[in-house]
């Protein structure tokens, strides 16, 4: 067989020479080959995986819409300073009122989250208050201007580039150069030393611009009283923590009035049973009901169109006491007249007397800034003749002082009328809205042929100009304030820009200087060679001035030394100027500022028109607020509508009727009813600018009514507490009874602590008591401090990541914040004594809210908590039933959906989130944790650090905002913390404590510091 | 005046006249054997037009949350727990009937216990459906139940809602069976009698292969006697645990011992008035006079007497213990009960079950088919409102005074309660179509001359 030649193709049998050797291979070539690694492609399994992985990734990713391209920066390249998960803080400065206070912005992953009080610096020492806690949504609004935008008088419509605005601008101010028309530039009162040295300029680069300076609640009136008594229109600020007697007349010093930050901190300073047993008295004469009077230890009930007459006869009586020759003052009745005629208690009176004439030198009576200049005045006189001017600071700084005269601004506005005003430049301002309404602004501006809005959100003067340009938020802008002498505060950015936005200073550069191109460092370089040419000099540091200027960037407060000041010489022909008026049978409107939304302008934070007003609990409007006799002469109750009309105008007003308010009187708050404040804000409350006279620019805001009348319909209020009549015995200081408030008075409290009738009790109880090892957390909450004052709720609110939930879900009694203060009404309703109590979840240790969850979502950690697992929720709202104090919170919706059309699920609104805290979902219980976030990181660090957790550092959020510092926290079990001493304190009680539930939150009692008698 | 002196030896007949076990099967069977006149049309649209809307506004807050109702801050629990109560209590008094007076051996119970029964369990699915819709999130609803998961996650025991998941799905399953179990003979009769294939087919599969042999009855009566006896305790701890949602918790008008007794002497009342009235409507319809005598509902009167001047004792009883127990909470909630902002509820309760029932005194009122027909919509009327101002009053107001609230129902809340009622009814008609109101068995039971009799001389 082999011989044979067999093929079994054509092409085997041609090619027969190679097939044999060909068929003697059984293996390819190589493949018997040894292994040899070198030999292989370079390409490993490893890598191969990684390649295939790659290209899947890549062809995901390239099938999918991804938006966000190159907007996400993967931390490869880690920023300096950034680590995720970890806060960074930076030092700035709050602009949310002019109060100026330094903050720390604390930062998560490059986006702001937080803002709470700079400790280092001397005015508000790391305290805030509830609008610059709640301020850090004004960056995140979702209305805000995202580029230029044309208004109702430029000729198109839509978004307009940065480039034309500037070369429009340029060419109009040199036209109105040209054509001899005005430049007109509106502000708000310039708290910066470099911002106002740049408006200078810009008035020298563009000759015959006009500065037109207002606030609505500037002081004016206090102001031109000092003009008149000191000779200089400088304010003396008063050192507040060293007054024994605060005399406050028509001023809520503790509520939006000054510098309340510091004024609530001194205040409560001076009651701090746990330091001393002697406490500043404070009295308050006001007509209105608020916060001051509420927390003084008396009020009196007067209208404040009679504090004239009522400061001048004290003035006579602490003169005779003193038996001084008091200046010649206007006759008028003297106190015991008074206070029969006003229905004041003459005894109390006997008692303000003689504590006026005791702490001479130590006491200070406070006028309010709506009173008119006449008060002051004579305010003035009553502190030079008790030597209580020894209680004031240094002259206030020259940025404060300046605001334009209501004539001047009247004949602006009817330049602006009559075609002469070529440019109006509104920095930030909202004239429209602000101004007295028979002004006209709105028809002046009508009448100008170039005017721009500088605002982060749309509103009413901005609509009217020919261009809104949109500016930084106080999160994004430079700049330093000074509101105090020797207290520079520094702004720095904590964000880039979110938007196309520029600070309002750098347009003005911009527009200055024509030929330099705009960039973000504009401004940041102008204020850096300010400092350097101008402030740093002055200081004689031994650093150079970058390093200087690090330095205070992080510190955010500079403290410059303060000149001796010249001792105030009163002149006594102030006095001659004194009128006492006679004021008809009718009714006075005090005009407030709102407790929280400022002149308005915070009106598109839902977070602010949620806070409860702090005294009617009223949220989301304004009201009428009327005494209880006032509406029976009336014939109206709460939520009827009422007109009132004065001089200039009239409008509509639902009432409220108030206890405690002055016959006739309507107290109503300014900053209500815009028209165009964004999606949140508009059309919440009435606007009631139509009653300021013309000339009431920044006050007085006390203004004569024409008429007041039923008006047909009603208006229903909502609010956080449901009100129950004073005089229904059926449910009268059921507070008291039920010992959820414990009061005294101090004097009795000073002779026995025990007086106050507080018992310990073990009660006896069927379960078996659950020991606790380890640190154990309570919180102390000290009703002497607490004013009552809010900042804490919006504190909660922000780190707590809570929704608003809008006026009608309020209505229905669905309100979320996790802390509540309960308000309380004891004594009549004409003289009624008022209780602030901050309420939140007491993480009781008998919890009856966690027994009856069936699946266990509430529960008790070993540390003491109370928890709350929402994925565990199924939402029975059986623990909120059980919950004997009610602070339980339940997401009957998906709020944020819920809320005007899903407003606040809008971008940006969620970076705003605080990270550590989950968003809650619809159907979900949840209530305050002690910010368990903030506890687990002070954990963490502990473990971190290798030392034993003592939970020594950690603050609530409640705790860090509180102005009063009212709230303490801590760990039970270390017997040198401060909460131990609070618990154990005789003072010291819990509410409800007899149903054996062991909260763990406690209280100490208020003592009232009132003079020996009972009260009555 | 009648003279006729009552023989109290005698037991008074069940059945009026002496009806032959085939009449009661034609009579009984018949609306089963003919198609619904235009009367049942016309209910059966009504009732099912209110099912519709009852659906719809579950669905609307199964889409938009339970903020569509009125429920809010201090009353989390509104309309849902109130007709979960209601509903409850409606279904208490099939089971007492059929169970309790089965083990008494009350005979007048054989004509009324079928469909008090079927109306058990048609209000406990109702009553079913609020748990469900009150939380917040009813498809994680499974979390209430104890199985075993991953995350070691167990169920509460220490909490009542727990209990009560337990104690009603117990009832209803109990109830189910036991009803189905007295179902079985009917069945058999019904394949029996009918010539249709398909009823004929059906009745076989339900009817088990019952062939009426005297074995068969022989274990039949066993195992209802054993079920009866399951399902008594049954009676008397569904709503002593539904009470114990209240009983359990620290919520002054809440925390009461008084509650368990209270509120099955209620749940009975309630029962007995709405198997009363709709047994009026039946009887009437479909010609059971006979069946279901004048003398079976005017026990059923005087059993409403009796539970309705225990629950009155009960509301002076709280009252009583309030004022006693020198509690300021305790005292309060019933002052403000009785003069508070939801004192026309509390009134409209102790009028309806109080003060109108005491008219069963009177054997003329007792024997009035409308005077007692208007005396049990009253009740029920009354029942309600006791479940409404339990719940709503106490956690309207409790112990701070500034978390008090107002709680108000909202469409939605009307729409469902509606909707309930809808069902209860639909499931009712569609009943007395389909099944045999009157036990077929039972009834034969109890005709006169059914029971061996011992002559009585002259």
């Amino acid at each position: 067989m082999n011989e044979r030649n067999q093929w079994r193709s054509l092409h085997e049998e041609q090619d027969a020479g190679t097939t044999p050797e060909m068929k003697s291979q059984e293996f390819m070539d190589g493949v018997t080959d040894a292994f040899d690694p070198e030999t292989l492609s370079p390409l490993s399994r490893k890598q191969f995986l990684a390649l295939m992985a790659a290209s899947a990734a890549f062809a995901a990713t390239g099938c999918t819409n991804y938006r966000d391209k190159g907007e996400i920066v993967p931390y490869n390249k880690k920023p300096e300073e950034v680590t995720p998960g970890k806060a960074n803080l930076y030092a700035s400065t709050c602009t949310a009122c002019p109060q100026a206070c330094g903050i720390l912005v604390k930062t998560r992953e490059g986006r702001p989250v937080k803002l709470d009080g700079n400790p280092d610096h001397p005015v508000n020492r790391g305290r805030s208050c509830a609008t610059g806690q709640a301020a850090i949504l004004n960056l995140y609004d979702p209305a805000r201007l995202r580029a230029p935008h044309t208004g109702a008088a430029a000729s198109g419509t839509g978004e307009v580039s940065w480039d034309r605005i500037d070369s429009e601008a340029a060419r109009q101010l040199a036209a109105c150069i040209r054509d001899g028309k005005q430049i007109v530039l509106m502000t708000a009162p310039v708290t910066s030393p470099t911002a106002q040295k740049l408006i200078l300029e810009f008035r020298a680069a563009f000759p015959g611009t006009k500065v037109i300076v207002y606030d609505r609640f500037h002081q004016e009136t206090r102001r031109s009283a000092w003009e008149l008594c000191y000779g200089s229109a400088a304010l003396r600020p008063v050192a507040w923590e060293k007054a024994r007697l605060i005399v406050a007349l028509e001023a809520d010093i503790l509520g939006n009035e000054g510098f309340t930050v510091e004024q609530t901190r001194a205040v409560a300073g001076a009651r701090d049973i746990m330091v001393s047993n002697t406490f500043v008295r404070l009295y308050s004469v006001e007509g209105t009901m608020s916060l001051t009077g509420t927390n003084a230890d008396y009020r009196c009930r007067l209208h404040p169109e009679a504090q004239l007459e009522f400061v001048l006869a004290l003035t006579r009586a602490v003169a005779a006491k003193l038996k001084l020759a008091a200046a010649s003052l206007p006759a008028g009745p003297d106190l015991a007249a008074i206070a029969h005629r006003r229905g004041l208690p003459l005894k109390t009176l006997e008692h303000l007397v003689d504590d006026l004439v005791t702490l001479r030198g130590k006491g200070i009576v406070y006028a309010g800034s709506a009173l008119n200049t006449d008060v002051h005045v004579a305010v003035n006189y009553l502190n030079e003749l008790l030597g209580n001017t020894a209680l004031y600071g240094p002259a206030e700084p020259a940025t404060a002082v300046t605001v334009t005269p209501p004539a001047d601004v009247a004949s602006t506005i009817a330049d602006m009328k009559a075609g002469k005003v070529g440019f109006v430049a509104h920095l930030d301002v909202n004239p429209v809205y602000h101004l007295p309404k028979v002004l006209g602004y709105a028809e002046a501006l009508k009448s100008v042929r170039f005017s721009v809005a500088m605002t982060d959100v749309e509103n009413e003067t901005a609509q009217l100009c020919t261009y809104m340009l949109p500016v930084h938020t106080m999160l994004e802008s430079w700049g330093d304030h000074t509101v105090r002498t020797g207290v520079i505060s520094l702004q720095q950015p904590v964000i880039a820009p979110l938007y196309a936005t520029r600070q309002q200073e750098a347009i003005l550069l911009r527009w200055m200087s024509a030929s330099t191109p705009f960039s973000e460092l504009l401004y940041q370089e102008y204020l850096k060679r300010h400092w350097e040419s101008a402030v740093f000099p002055s200081l004689g540091r031994l650093t150079d001035f970058l390093t200087f200027w690090q330095m205070a960037l992080h510190d955010g407060v500079v403290t410059t030394p303060v000149s001796a000041q010249a001792p105030l010489q009163f002149r006594k022909d102030a006095l001659a100027s004194l009128r006492l008026q006679e004021h008809p049978d009718r009714y006075a409107v005090v005009l407030l500022a709102s407790p929280y939304l400022g002149d308005g302008r915070w009106a598109n934070n839902g977070w602010l028109q949620e806070l409860p007003h702090p005294i009617s609990k009223v949220v989301w409007d304004n009201y009428a607020a009327i005494s209880p006799a006032a509406a029976r002469a009336l014939g109206v109750e709460s939520n009827d509508l009422i007109e009132v009309s004065t001089e200039s105008g009239k409008v509509t007003l639902p009432v409220f009727v108030q206890p405690g308010t002055a016959e006739q009187l309507i107290a109503v708050s300014l900053g209500y009813g815009r028209w165009n404040a964004g999606p949140v804000g508009s059309n919440v409350g009435v606007d009631v600018t139509p009653l300021l006279p013309a000339g009431c620019l920044t006050g007085p805001r006390v203004v004569r009514a024409m008429s007041v009348s039923k008006s047909e319909g009603s208006y229903a209020l909502a609010s956080t507490q449901e009100h129950h009549a004073l005089d229904d015995t059926f449910v009268k200081d059921f507070h008291l009874k039920r010992h959820i408030i414990r009061e005294g008075i101090l004097e009795e409290y000073r002779k026995d602590p025990h007086s106050l009738g507080i018992e310990r009790k073990e009660h006896e109880s069927i379960s078996p008591r659950v020991e606790f090892v380890g640190v154990k957390w309570a919180m102390a909450i000290d009703l002497n401090k607490c004013t009552g004052c809010n900042a804490c709720v919006a504190g909660c609110n922000v780190e707590n990541n809570l929704p608003v939930i809008g006026k009608e879900q309020v209505a229905k009694g669905r309100e979320m914040q996790w802390i509540r203060i309960d308000r309380y009404y004891s004594g009549t309703p004409e003289e009624p004594l008022a209780s602030h109590q901050p309420m939140l979840c007491q993480h009781c240790d008998n919890a009856p809210c966690e027994n009856v969850c069936p699946v266990v979502a509430t529960n008790h950690s070993p540390d003491g908590l109370n928890q709350m697992i929402y994925n565990r929720c199924v939402g029975t709202k059986y623990c909120s039933n059980n919950c004997p104090y009610k602070v339980r919170r339940f997401n009957f919706f998906n709020f944020r959906d819920h809320l005007a059309d899903g407003y606040y699920q809008q971008e940006p609104v969620s970076l705003m989130h605080n990270p550590e805290v989950t968003v809650r979902s619809r159907g979900v219980m949840e209530k305050c944790t002690f910010c368990v976030q903030r506890i687990m990181e002070a954990r963490q660090h502990a473990t971190e650090a290798g030392v034993t957790f003592d939970g020594k550092q950690v603050e609530t959020a409640c705790q860090q905002a509180c102005p009063a510092q009212a709230i303490v926290f801590g760990n039970m079990h270390d017997p040198g913390a401060d909460i131990s001493r609070y618990r154990e304190h005789p003072a010291g009680y819990d509410v409800l404590g007899e149903l054996n539930v062991k909260p763990n939150v406690t209280y100490l009692a208020r003592l009232r510091n009132i003079h020996s008698e009972k009260r009555a | 005046m009648s003279t006729a002196v009552v023989d109290y030896t005698r037991e008074e007949p069940v059945v009026a006249g002496r009806p032959t076990a085939s009449e009661i099967d034609a009579v009984v069977s018949a609306p089963l054997d003919r198609p619904p006149a235009r009367t049942w049309w016309i209910a059966f649209g009504i009732t099912s037009t209110m099912l519709g809307i009852g659906v719809v506004c579950v669905a609307v807050t199964l889409w938009l949350g339970l903020g569509v109702w009125g429920v809010n801050q201090p009353v989390s629990w509104g309309f849902d727990i109130v007709n979960f109560v209601f509903w409850v209590g409606i279904g208490h008094a099939g089971t007492l009937i059929s169970a309790i007076l089965f083990l008494l051996r009350q005979r007048w119970r054989n004509g009324i216990a079928r469909f008090a029964e079927a109306m058990t369990i048609f209000a406990v699915m109702c009553a079913g459906i609020f748990p469900l819709l009150h939380t917040g999130r009813p498809w994680l609803s499974l979390y209430l139940t104890p199985y075993p998961n991953q995350h070691a996650l167990w169920v509460n025991f220490t909490s009542p809602l727990l209990w009560d998941v337990f104690a009603v799905s117990t009832y209803f399953t109990v109830s189910a069976v036991f009803w189905y179990l007295g179902l079985v003979p009917d069945f058999a009769t019904l394949r029996d009698r009918t010539t249709h294939p398909v009823k004929k087919l059906v009745y076989s599969i339900f009817s088990l292969g019952w062939r009426h042999s005297s074995r068969h009855w022989t274990h039949f009566e066993r195992a209802y006697l054993i079920l009866a006896g399951f399902a008594t305790p049954l009676v008397l701890s569904v709503h002593t645990i539904v009470s114990f949602d209240f009983a359990v918790s620290v919520i002054p008008g809440w925390h009461t011992t008084i509650f368990p007794p209270y509120f099955v002497a209620g749940a009975v009342f309630s029962g007995f008035a709405m198997v009363q009235n709709s047994l009026i409507v039946v009887r009437q319809v479909f010609r059971l006079k006979h069946l279901i005598t004048l003398s079976t509902l005017e026990k059923m009167n005087k059993v409403m007497i009796v539970t309705g001047s225990m629950v009155g004792y009960a509301y002076a009883m709280e009252f009583f213990v309030a004022w006693y127990s020198g509690s300021q909470f305790e005292t309060f909630v019933f002052v403000n009960r009785a003069l508070g902002p939801y004192a026309w509820a509390y009134w409209t309760m102790v009028t309806c079950n109080v003060v109108f029932p005491q008219l069963f005194w009177f054997k003329k009122v007792r024997t009035s088919i409308p005077m007692m027909f208007v005396i049990a919509i009253f009740v029920n009327v009354g029942m309600w409102f006791e479940r409404f101002v339990i719940v709503v009053t106490s956690l309207s107001r409790d112990f701070l005074p500034s978390s008090w609230g107002h709680y108000m129902p909202s469409i939605y809340d009307v729409g469902i309660f509606v909707g309930s009622l809808g069902l209860f009814f639909t499931l009712i008609l569609l009943f007395v179509r389909v099944l045999p109101v009157i036990s077929l068995a039972e009834i034969k039971a109890v005709i006169p001359g059914a029971q061996p009799e011992r002559h009585r001389p002259h």
